[in-house]
């Protein structure tokens, strides 16, 4: 499949600390990559190196087969769509002023506002003032912003940092919706439970580099524990090894009658996280 | 460089609407009608005078409303988003320039309306106005992109709106300091120098060195924004 973006060796110093160290990772056409990491590690660095505003200091940054760089052409622009931290909304107008300033700028009809704003939630804040909008909302607005001219390539920073589970869930079911039409999404975040869902990849970034880079599926198989907990009758739990002598002893619990529930111990991402790198995700 | 009268336009519409509901750019574009109105009724008529606040009116208008402009879209991490978008350096820079320009029209001519000021020859005169508020533009969009506020931007304003104005000093100054009488090519007193040339009966053919020198001013501004705003595109 083709690769979207092809990163290598890429490095960024700011005066002498080194906020980017070696990394490398391609990303494929239609693919939800995720690049987790705790607040500081480059996540928000790398996306400013892919999307050029930021200049590495070594290394190479390929998107759609040309160097990062290049995007500041308009035509490489239309292709992508950018939500990060500086991603800023006109205060004193409407939502529907900033979008419809934006389908100018992309040459997209006006009828694909109400389409992206019923994708985030906001079909009935069209006429609000941005001044008058909770944080959640400003984020979603952004968000519509960011995918309102359907964008081959998705750049989303901590796209649901500020919203509430029940918006969390309408985002997520709009991104899929991108995803199913074809758009690649790279996504950062430090949401191990947002990663889960909606990622085909993801890489853990850790002080500047990349730590593991697999499918949450394969990462979790990876870091299992080959065991399984049995919640059996009397409320205990046992933890039992996967092998001849746990079947033997799951035969017998079963035999008896004994067994309430079964599971298996696969880690979080969030585990994984924490057992790779010693940090926590914050 | 590419240019799509369309996003322009589409930048142009945004600032209308937004800078109706502006405060600072309200009272930024009234303090010269006030003081036209009062000479007006002085009955001053006196081309240096008058030119003085059309400087003013250039610096208050062309240079400050731009400059706040474009600060106010850095302090609010707009630009970056227009920056970002398919529309040029060039689409950005006029349609972000185009109220200002307008703005500033209407203004000058309502001052001169209110000061009872009638140029002998309006078409020399409109087109030293129209090009002196290009170079005033220029240098607005210029300050709004090295600061990063719109507090910021009123303050480094200042010094600019002071020497454009009052510019016609210098040249007093400049029988003691010969360096000063560079600042004879400042485009404050190319305009000043063109109106009383006007006054006197010139005609276009008269007057075509002092708008090649504002001309060349804008080139510079021009120059020196576009560099500065590209250098604005990245971190």
């Amino acid at each position: 499949m083709e690769n979207i973006i092809e990163v290598s060796g890429l490095a960024k110093m700011f005066s002498n600390l080194a906020a980017l160290k070696d990394v490398s990772f391609k990303v494929k056409k239609g693919e939800t990559f995720g690049f987790l990491g705790p607040s500081g590690s480059g996540k928000t660095t790398t996306i400013k190196i892919l999307t050029a505003q930021l200049a590495q200091t070594d290394g190479e940054a390929l998107v759609f087969g040309v160097p990062a760089l290049k995007l500041k052409e308009g035509s490489y622009r239309k292709r992508i769509g950018v939500l990060t931290d500086n991603s800023g909304l006109y205060v004193r107008l409407t939502v529907y002023d900033n979008l419809k300033l934006y389908c100018d700028l992309y040459d997209v009809p006006y009828t694909r506002i109400d389409e992206v704003l019923d994708m985030v939630n906001l079909k009935d804040a069209k006429k609000k003032v941005i001044s008058k909008l909770s944080k959640g909302m400003l984020q979603r607005v952004t968000l519509a912003r960011a995918f309102l001219h359907k964008p081959d390539l998705l750049f989303l920073d901590e796209p649901t940092s500020a919203l509430d589970p029940v918006n969390t869930k309408h985002i997520y079911k709009g991104l899929e919706n991108l995803k199913e039409q074809g758009t690649t999404i790279f996504l950062t975040t430090h949401d191990m439970n947002e990663a889960e869902t909606l990622c085909d990849r993801v890489a853990f970034l850790n002080e500047g580099k990349i730590q593991l880079l697999d499918s949450p599926k394969a990462l979790r198989k990876k870091f299992a524990d080959n065991t399984i907990t049995v919640e059996l009758a009397d409320g205990s739990k046992e933890i039992i090894d996967r092998g001849a002598e746990g079947a033997q002893t799951m035969y017998n619990y079963m035999s008896e009658n004994k067994v309430v529930s079964i599971y298996s111990n696969e880690p979080t991402l969030g585990d994984i996280f924490v057992e790779v790198t010693g940090r926590k995700l914050s | 460089m590419i240019f799509s009268i369309k996003r322009s336009f589409a930048i142009f519409q945004k600032d209308y609407k937004d800078v109706s509901k502006n405060l600072y750019v309200t009272v930024s574009v009234l303090m010269p009608l006030a003081l036209a109105a009062l000479w007006g009724m002085d009955g001053i008529d006196n081309i240096n005078i008058h030119y003085m606040l059309f400087n003013m009116t250039l610096c208050m208008v062309a240079a400050y409303v731009q400059c706040c402009l474009i600060a106010e879209e850095k302090e609010k991490n707009t630009l970056r988003g227009l920056m970002l978008s398919p529309a040029s350096t060039m689409d950005i820079l006029v349609g972000k320039s185009l109220l200002s320009f307008i703005a500033t029209f209407i203004i000058l001519v309502a001052c001169a309306f209110l000061q009872d000021y009638k140029p002998e020859n309006l078409l020399v005169i409109s087109l030293a106005m129209a090009l002196s508020t290009i170079f005033y533009i220029g240098l607005g969009t210029v300050l709004g992109l090295v600061t990063k506020s719109v507090m910021e931007a009123s303050v480094i304003i200042l010094p600019f709106i002071g020497f454009f104005s009052f510019g016609s000093f210098l040249t007093v100054l400049a029988e003691s300091f010969p360096i000063l009488k560079v600042t004879e090519y400042l485009p404050n007193l190319q305009l000043i120098e063109i109106a009383n040339k006007v006054h006197s009966g010139a005609s276009l053919s008269d007057v075509w060195f002092n708008l090649a020198v504002i001309f060349a001013s804008i080139v510079v501004i021009f120059a020196i924004a576009i560099v500065v705003f590209r250098k604005r595109m990245m971190d």
